[in-house]
């Protein structure tokens, strides 16, 4: 097991979380958009909600352009990814230079493309970037303990993101699952207790969303002290 | 000197700099109190430099390097160049960089200056002149180490047709440096943290030489030890610490108090001889810009040898006879305050108005020690990429790395800066300037 510190481990942690956060929102911000094109009326109001963000968006045009690229927008996906960078940026030793370009180029990316005409079709390369990042981290990074404390956080965010839009009761129990199955490898202190509450949780029918929220909320809180 | 393929290379200068983008190639800099990360603006046409010139080189840096490391063994030791009136102590013990907490403190295998930064010019007369040491925590390595790993990529057949030295090396040789001094455990790269200009440079010479990168709160000092705290409070022992900080905020127990970057205790770890930090504390009084006239000495007096290369032309006005001569020819020359860096505290007397000089002179008659002088050397202008892909000639330095290890080792290569302004000579980074990769070519 390689030698991390306290730090370390949350900055790992904290880069996939948000990582994921721009990967899923980058994904629903594309839903969004399309639904937009066809609403007579407003539906970004309902977004804001269901993603427990403030509604500071004067008209669809004002969300369409401040929600992916206002990096004064604490909620924006342009902050969320900046802190992923601020994260990224203190582990190259960890990730390795080419595992962190990925990071850089989403970051590099989403900057042009706020300038494009389209900006849905440079937003697409953000996608592969962060496919291409995972992919790496498998592929480059010999540590298990890492490479288990990036994909905690990237599950932990999914299933955040997932019980507040309400997903697919299924895919929400898949990740519970992956969950489980990491953590024991991250090498850090966690509540088995609260694992195994989630995981019953997990196999509820009709799924109870907002104490899923709170569990894996709770779970991500203690897991670096 | 032009080659089809260097000219190869050149059509590929968006590709080089998109990758560089690509691999965060940037340093930070502070305006108006806002902290801004940019990319280094690199040019693609080389600095390039012959075997043979570059061989002349390395011996002059070799044993520039040597005597600096015997002056800073001397002058926290027995100080017998001072005895020996060779240098005056004024200029040791009120030097900024002198500390007084070093005395009788050797480090490790006696090496000071594990890596010198050593900037250099080569005038139009065809030859080199050294104008500063940098002994503390000279940076630029990772610029043209990463530059040169793209250009190979962008267009190999350039190095395929080119016999180059291959610079890709400096992270073995830095790595050497830190076993060779190590005194056992791991090897740890400290940073003041992200908001650094050289941050970039911190983490990837981390990465290439397979050390720590660490802040100041991932170490802890117990019973004179060094350790890097684990995430589940494991302790690993630390035998050598490749500082990216300055002396005074290394340790807040021993220095600047107010640090809180630094490491409690570090220092009397040090003291102890269980850590090697690299550079040693106290390096500053010899790359003080005073010090610095006295180079050309300290070689005869510790090495018994000739100096291979030459300071630029240089008057102390401390000295009688110099001051005479600074007054006489006070317009023809470039002015240098020594307790500044970063290309601040340099000033050409031919641009400064007449009330910028009474106020100068008013103080160089007030405190000479605070200041060298030097003639201007007309350096070679290097031919850039304007932005209509057409050539322009700017000034440009070179940046020269050794390390001391068991042997001392020069890295065929360097850091080449140029200045982006036509009129101007300062080359810093800091100050708007770009980089280029230094070519050394095979015999």
């Amino acid at each position: 097991m390689g030698i991390i510190t306290v730090n370390q481990s949350d900055c790992l942690f904290w880069l996939g979380r948000y990582i994921e956060r721009v990967y899923t929102t980058l994904r629903m911000y594309n839903r969004e958009y399309d639904r937009l094109i066809d609403e007579t009326q407003d539906s970004y109001g309902g977004y804001c909600q269901r993603m427990g963000i403030t509604n500071i968006y004067k008209s669809r045009e004002d969300f369409i352009k401040r929600y992916p690229f206002d990096a004064s927008n604490p909620d924006s996906i342009r902050s969320t990814l900046d802190r992923a960078y601020d994260n990224a940026i203190l582990l190259r030793g960890e990730l390795g230079t080419q595992c962190l370009a990925y990071v850089e180029m989403t970051l590099y990316d989403l900057k042009r493309a706020e300038k494009a005409p389209a900006p849905l079709i440079p937003l697409r390369d953000l996608v592969d970037h962060i496919l291409a990042f995972w992919g790496i981290v498998d592929d480059v990074i010999d540590s298990e303990q890492v490479r288990s404390i990036l994909k905690t956080g990237k599950r932990i965010e999914r299933i955040d993101m997932y019980a507040r839009l309400r997903y697919d009761a299924g895919e929400v129990a898949h990740e519970i699952r992956r969950l489980s199955g990491r953590i024991p490898k991250t090498g850090l202190d966690y509540d088995q207790k609260t694992i195994d509450c989630l995981m019953e949780l997990g196999k509820e029918s009709p799924l109870n969303y907002g104490e899923i929220l709170q569990k894996v909320d709770e779970i991500g809180a203690n897991l670096i002290r | 000197m032009d080659f089809p393929a260097e000219l190869e290379l050149l059509k590929h200068t968006d590709n080089v700099n998109q990758l560089l983008a690509r691999y965060g190639v940037k340093f930070s800099i502070y305006k108006n109190n806002q902290f801004k990360e940019q990319l280094f603006p690199f040019d693609a046409i080389p600095r390039i430099i012959e075997a043979d010139e570059f061989a002349y080189l390395e011996r002059g840096l070799k044993q520039r390097a040597r005597a600096l490391n015997e002056f800073l063994n001397d002058i926290y030791g027995s100080k017998a160049i001072v005895r020996d009136k060779v240098i005056p102590e004024d200029f040791i013990f009120m030097s900024k960089g002198y500390m007084a907490e070093c005395d009788g403190v050797v480090p490790p295998k006696g090496i000071y200056n594990h890596i010198s930064g050593i900037d250099l010019v080569k005038g139009k007369d065809g030859k080199w002149y050294i104008l500063e040491d940098n002994l503390r925590v000279p940076s630029g390595a990772s610029y043209p180490l990463i530059a040169r790993e793209i250009c190979r990529i962008c267009c190999p057949e350039t190095f395929r047709d080119i016999r180059i030295d291959d610079n890709r090396n400096y992270a073995r040789l830095l790595k050497k440096t830190l076993d060779y001094v190590s005194c056992g455990g791991l090897s740890v790269v400290l940073t003041p943290g992200r908001f650094n200009s050289a941050y970039f440079e911190h983490s990837y010479l981390a990465e290439k030489t397979g050390a720590k990168l660490v802040s100041g709160t991932d170490l802890v000092v117990e019973d004179n030890q060094v350790y890097y705290k684990n995430y589940n409070g494991r302790k690993e022992r630390v035998g050598a610490v490749y500082r990216r900080l300055s002396d005074e905020y290394l340790d807040p127990m021993n220095f600047c108090k107010d640090s809180l970057i630094g490491v409690p205790h570090l220092y009397d770890a040090f003291r102890a001889g269980n850590v090697a930090i690299l550079n040693a504390v106290g390096n500053g009084v010899a790359d003080d810009k005073g010090i610095y006239y006295f180079v050309p000495k300290m070689i005869h007096y510790y090495l018994e040898e000739e100096p291979i290369l030459q300071n630029a032309p240089t008057y102390l006005p401390f000295y009688k006879e110099d001051m005479e001569y600074c007054q006489a020819h006070f317009d023809e020359l470039v002015w240098k305050d020594v307790s500044e860096a970063g290309g601040y505290g340099v000033v050409f007397a031919s641009k400064m108005t007449e009330e910028q000089k009474k106020d100068f002179k008013a103080h160089l008659d007030k405190d000479p020690r605070r200041f060298i002088a030097q003639d201007v050397i007309d350096f070679e202008d290097l031919d850039i990429l304007g932005k209509d892909g057409s050539r322009v000639p700017r000034k440009a330095d070179l940046r020269a790395f050794v390390l001391l290890a068991d042997e001392a080792m020069v890295w065929h290569s360097g850091l080449t800066r140029f200045t982006t302004k036509p009129d101007s000579f300062i080359v810093n980074s800091s100050q708007g300037g770009g980089f280029k990769d230094t070519w050394v070519l095979s015999r």
